[in-house]
């Protein structure tokens, strides 16, 4: 990817996923974080979610490969994340990882990224800084 | 080592944690995440890197095992800078330590600090998570 490509309001590679308890439990086995929240459908029941959510890690999972895809390896050295869960994502959810440059600054770019469901909502927003 | 969430006051330091994130366990991170992107580049540059969120998930699983957090807590934020990429099979030892703790709405707000270095304890990452408890 050349560096030319990312001016301000270039738009990076958005990838869909869509989520499962299968593979919500795959990343529980995985991770080793078994947090019944994520994998117990009855415990989850009986809290505020009324049923099990992804875990966080997994949307940022997603979002890691768009900048992977996107970056290559300056997001694996040097790459900075600052993101705040804003919603949960349930088994059923399309979940849309995308992004936008934001701002370039000397060498570095700053962009805005994102986990939205299906319908719009916003699970996860932030902004990342990566060497361009 | 467990305690509870009441006994970890601000600056409190978490023991430190150490793991490996083997060939088998980085294929198992990288079919549940379905990352196509990382094994693509890995293969261009000829290295075996790990996923730069499976450290970070590893970390925070031995941060979260150290808290003993309790069922029902909630990731709140996340920050994240990555040094370098970790190869597979690299020991990465992690050191860290509660920045802030209160209580909000029913629900302690913490926040803790880390970093994660390589066995010549050069950094490999460092992060801050905040996660919110039910009390």
């Amino acid at each position: 990817m050349g560096k030319e490509r990312w001016v301000v309001g270039a738009e990076l590679p958005s990838l869909a996923k869509t989520l499962s308890q299968d593979k919500i439990d795959r990343y529980a086995r995985a991770s080793g974080d078994f947090n019944p929240i994520h994998v117990d459908p009855a415990f989850a029941a009986q809290t505020p979610f009324g049923g099990t959510i992804a875990h966080g890690m997994l949307l940022l999972a997603y979002l890691s490969e768009m900048l992977t895809a996107a970056f290559g390896r300056a997001w694996l050295a040097g790459g900075r994340l600052k993101i705040r869960f804003k919603g949960a994502a349930r088994p059923g959810d399309v979940v849309t990882a995308r992004g936008r440059v934001q701002r370039v600054k000397g060498e570095r770019g700053i962009c805005s990224v994102e986990c939205l469901n299906q319908q719009g909502q916003v699970l996860v927003a932030g902004q990342v800084e990566v060497k361009l | 080592m467990n305690k509870a969430i009441e006994a970890l006051e601000k600056g409190h330091q978490l023991s430190a944690t150490s793991f490996v994130l083997d060939e088998e366990a980085v294929a198992r991170y990288l079919e549940a995440v379905e990352d196509e992107a990382l094994p693509r580049l890995a293969q261009a540059e000829g290295k075996a890197w790990v996923p730069p969120m499976a450290v970070a998930a590893q970390a925070l699983r031995s941060l979260t095992e150290e808290m003993t957090l309790p069922a029902g807590a909630i990731h709140g934020s996340q920050e994240l800078e990555f040094v370098r990429p970790v190869e597979t099979g690299e020991r990465i030892t992690c050191r860290a330590w509660l920045s802030h703790r209160s209580l909000r709405g029913g629900w302690w707000v913490l926040a803790v600090e880390m970093e994660g270095a390589d066995e010549s304890a050069q950094p490999v990452l460092a992060g801050r998570l905040t996660v919110m408890v039910p009390r």
